[in-house]
């Protein structure tokens, strides 16, 4: 199946210059969840997504932080007003030293 | 519109920095069976060796970097277990936080059969102006061990404050929104939701 770090980005087929577009973005990845023995937690490095940077134009527009209580697979999503056609790319960052990218260009039509 | 990823760690990697393939695939045993079929090698044993071989020669040429990258993950540094109040504490001191039922849309279902995978969206009504913009999203649980589920930082270049993931939750629970303006303003709206089976494990 999937490898851990692929990333999917979806964007509207049409968009006009201008427009605020909604952008939704998943990468493969366990996010590990803190185990539990005898009532404690484990104490470990957990393998999961912290750090997620957007960047449109090659300018830094949003970045998130997250933890374990994100879903597997982490699904996001948000927007970007698509003022000049160019490359919209999304940086995720593990626990681990994961660095796991994806592009997408915003077109005008 | 799909598009494949750029840079990844490979498996190679992966096995240097001591995550064997049975921790990565587990929960998709189908990966294990599909590359060597009825051979009798399963992928698992040769990158078991390969691990043992790539790990001797890896992880001693960079233990600066691999190291501090490893603690990221660990319980000190996942903050701590605690009532939502805490956390609430914790993050805004004693600012107000004014009641933002009336601007802010939260997207969540009733009820949630699988805890694991809940979806959720927040948006803000009002425009994102230079001046005047949302600054951060806060998404919150309030039954969850570790309350503070996501942290959305975003600047005007967005152009709407919107975002929307996937939560897990331990339980049924109220999910919070907390909207910080960039001069600080704090506004709160949440939605309570109905969890059937819990998605945080024990």
């Amino acid at each position: 199946m999937a490898d851990i770090g692929r990333v999917r980005i979806r964007i509207p087929t049409s968009i006009k210059a201008g427009d605020v577009v909604k952008v939704r973005v998943l990468v493969i990845h366990p996010m590990e969840i803190v185990e539990r023995k005898d009532g404690k937690p484990v104490d470990k490095n957990y393998h999961f997504i912290n750090h997620v940077v957007v960047s449109y134009l090659d300018k830094e527009i949003a970045q998130f932080e997250t933890t374990q209580s994100i879903s597997e697979n982490p699904f996001f999503a948000f927007a970007v007003k698509a003022t000049e056609p160019g490359v919209l790319r999304v940086t995720f960052l593990d626990t681990h030293g994961g660095k796991y990218e994806g592009t997408a260009d915003i077109k005008f039509s | 519109m799909t598009v494949p990823a750029g840079r990844r760690i490979t498996r190679r990697n992966m096995l240097a920095r001591g995550i064997t393939h049975c921790e990565i695939f587990d929960a998709r045993g189908s990966a294990n069976r599909t590359m060597l079929g009825t051979s009798g090698v399963t992928r698992r044993k040769v990158l078991r060796t390969l691990a043992v071989l790539g790990g001797l020669g890896i992880v001693g040429s960079m233990p600066g970097a691999a190291s501090v990258a490893r603690a990221q993950g660990h319980l000190a540094n996942l903050g701590p277990e605690e009532p939502v109040e805490s956390t609430m504490k914790r993050l805004f001191g004693g600012r107000p936080i004014g009641d933002g039922a009336s601007s802010i849309t939260i997207d969540l279902p009733l009820i949630a059969e699988n805890g694991a995978v809940v979806p959720v969206t927040v948006e803000w009504s009002g425009p994102m102006a230079p001046q005047r913009y949302v600054k951060s999203i806060y998404i919150v649980s309030d039954k969850n061990r570790r309350p503070l589920n996501a942290k959305f930082n975003l600047t005007p270049a967005v152009g709407l404050a919107y975002v929307g993931t996937n939560l897990r939750l331990g339980e049924s629970t109220d999910v919070r929104a907390v909207i910080e303006m960039n001069d600080g303003t704090l506004l709160q709206a949440k939605r309570a939701v109905k969890v059937t089976v819990g998605g945080c494990g024990g």
